[in-house]
Order: structure tokens, then sequence, then C-alpha cells
């Protein structure tokens, strides 16, 4: 029975959340065009990034990821390579779920940019666990998702009904510049976050290690420790 | 042992994933059937599709420009065929190509395909072989379109209305 449970969590740890991830980093920067139809790739921007940046430190200070144990030097290489790529389809993944709720281009962007920017810097110096760190990005990320694909895709959508025209006229000068893109993306776009917060709860602040390492190490103690008696025997 | 096996699976497969997604980001597919053609493309079993470019060569011969093009766009999708991408800058050329006047939209376009092709040709020469054409290599063809676009005093010449389409 633990024989499966290990196998399962192995699974879980190494194929399953780094999947989960980089589908995140797959999806987040994908859209579908409004009029043809066809696939739209936007590359993280650079503000995505240092959001990610801002959320990995976050990540860290609430020891959500306990990085003295996911790389260490003691530990074995694969596990270190391993514990690396997952850390880095995590910065990615991130970025693009900030890429996949951030408005494309405009005022909305930046505005939606430095709201996040905001929201991720007063977080830095305020007393959270790991626990509540995730209920406030569900939050955070759910705000952002239901403003951008709903009322501002809603506002701006082509077959817009008076609300459209109210905020035309109120916002009569200011340059909002609003991509019309498919429904589709919407769905997309909450396919991504779903998977990345699954990801979230997916990551062990501990990483485990592969009992076969542990049995490998402990066998090399004991080899070590017999050499040393039989050494020490010959000696008396 | 399993788990070791499947650490190492997992970091294999993560790292492919990971390239497969850099690959769709710097290609940028349209469509599921452009991810399909980039993918034969980088495998390096991209082939045009003979039948296509053949129908779109009938309709070259018999001044279709734009049909001909149409064409030739569905039998290389990839855009990376040298000897379609010479035709299609052809047939922006023989399209845009007047008397009085060159169609300096087309002629812009012809020149993107003609340097597409050249760029795709082995050592960047191309030469086609065809009696239809005047211009056989893709170098000459460049040359013509280029000329077409810039602007010059030659461009007042009446006896420009003289000169033939190549």
């Amino acid at each position: 029975m633990n024989l499966h449970a290990d196998r399962n969590r192995a699974l879980l740890n190494f194929i399953v959340l780094p999947t989960l991830l980089l589908s995140v980093a797959l999806l987040g920067g994908l859209r579908i065009d409004g009029q043809s139809r066809q696939f739209v790739f936007i590359a993280p921007p650079l503000v995505t990034l240092l959001l990610s940046i801002l959320l990995m430190s976050l990540f860290l200070r609430v020891g959500a990821i306990d990085m003295r144990h996911w790389l260490n030097i003691e530990q074995p290489m694969l596990s270190n390579v391993s514990h690396l790529l997952t850390l880095i389809a995590l910065f990615f993944a991130s970025a693009q779920a900030f890429n996949s709720v951030l408005p494309e281009n405009g005022l909305l962007h930046w505005m939606f940019s430095f709201f996040f920017l905001w929201t991720l810097w007063t977080n830095q110096f305020s007393i959270f666990d790991s626990r509540r760190l995730l209920r406030s990005l569900v939050v955070l990320f759910a705000t952002a998702f239901v403003l951008k694909h709903l009322v501002i895709a809603g506002l701006y959508a082509p077959e817009g009904g008076w609300l459209r025209k109210l905020t035309a006229t109120l916002l009569q000068g200011i340059a909002i510049d609003v991509p019309a893109f498919a429904p589709a993306t919407g769905y997309i776009s909450f396919f991504a976050l779903v998977s990345y917060v699954g990801g979230l709860l997916l990551i062990p602040p501990v990483p485990e290690q592969p009992k076969v390492t542990e049995i490998a190490i402990e066998d090399h103690a004991l080899t070590e420790t017999s050499d040393r008696l039989s050494e020490s025997r010959k000696v008396n | 042992m399993q788990q070791k096996l499947i650490q190492i699976a997992g970091i294999v497969w993560t790292v492919l994933y990971a390239s497969i997604i850099v690959w769709i980001y710097a290609t940028e597919p349209r469509s599921f059937n452009e991810v399909t053609t980039n993918s034969r493309v980088a495998a390096g079993i991209y082939e045009v599709n003979e039948e296509k470019f053949n129908n779109g060569l009938e309709l070259f011969h018999r001044d279709q420009f734009r049909a001909a093009r149409d064409v030739w766009a569905s039998a290389d999708p990839a855009q990376k065929d040298p000897r379609t991408q010479f035709y299609i800058a052809y047939a922006f050329y023989r399209e845009g190509w007047g008397r009085v006047y060159y169609d300096d939209a087309l002629f812009k376009q012809g020149l993107e395909a003609v340097n597409r092709a050249i760029s795709f040709a082995p050592n960047g020469i191309l030469t086609i072989d065809d009696a239809n054409l005047q211009m056989h290599s893709a170098a000459e063809l460049k040359t013509e379109l280029e000329q077409g676009i810039e602007r010059s005093w030659k461009d007042l010449n009446p006896l420009k209305v003289f000169r033939e389409r190549k």
C-alpha cells in the first residue's frame, strides 16, 4: 500500500505538478482573435516577470517554499535539478497567470499592473502564512479575471448595449484600447488560472525525497561504518 | 528505483514540454493546422503540395495571378519553399506591373516573397527553369521589384510606356 502511495506521490510531484505549471505557462498568453478566430500568442510582458519575482519572494517569505529543502547541496543532483525545474516552471506559470488577467495594452494594462504591483508590494510587509497567501492570491486573480474577462470584455464587446455607449461617453477622449478577443479567450484564461491554483495547492513547502535515495544513502552509510569497523579490527 | 525512474522521466518531460512551449511562442502558429505545419518543418519532413503547386502554375500561365497566389499559399502554408515563393513574387510582379505606373503595394508584397525565396534557397541562389518566364533568377526579380518601388526622375520619362513586362 505504501509503495503505491510513494509512487503516486512521486508522479504527482515530478510529473503532474510541472505539467500543470507549464500548461499555465502555455495557456496564460493564448488569446483567440475575435474576428479571424486565430490563435494569438502574447509573450509575458516585462511587468509580469517583475510581478512574478515579487510573488516568488512572497512564497519564500511565508514559507510556502522552503528553499533550504528545495535546493540543497547535500541532496542528490537529480533531486536538485528536478526541484529547480519545478521552481522555474512556477516562476513562468506565475508570470503567465498575471499575463492572462492583464489587459493587453493601453491605460487599463498599466492600471491593472499598478494594482498588482501595489498589492504584492504591500503583502511583502504583511503577516502571512501560506494558507492565507493562497486565499489572498485566489481572490486577487479571481477579481482581475472578472474585471478583465467579464466586465471590460462585456463593456467593449462589438455587440455591447447601453452600458457600452454609457462607458464610451463617460470615457470620451481617454484612449482605452481594448483588443477584441473571442469568448473562448475567457475560458482559456479560466482554465489556466484554475490549473495555476491547483499547482499552488500541490506544491509542498518541503519537497519529499524519493525513498530510494534515502535507502541508498543509508546503505552507503552502513557500508562506510562496516568498512571502518573492519579496519579498526585489523588495527587492533 | 521506480521513484528514481519517475524523477528522471519528470525531468525529461519538463524539459521537453518547456521546449515545446518556447517553440510555440517563437513560431506563433495561428491555428492547429499551422502547429502541424510548423512541426513538420521542425522535423524536416515538410514538403510542398505538388498538385496544388501545378494548379497554381496553370492559373499563373492564364494570367490569373491572384487565384494562383491563393493556390500556392495553400500549397506552401509554411512559406518555406523557395520555388513557390519565387512564383508568388513573380505573380505579384506581373499583376502589379503597369505600362504607366506600378502598383507599389503589390510590388512590396512581391519583394517580401522573393526575399523569403532567397533566404530559403541553398546559398541564397535560386534559378527557375521556366520558358514562360523572362526572369529566371530570384536576384533578377528582386532587382526589378526594388526598381519598381523606387522613385526617380526616370519615372517621368514618357518613353516608359513602350517598355515590356517581363
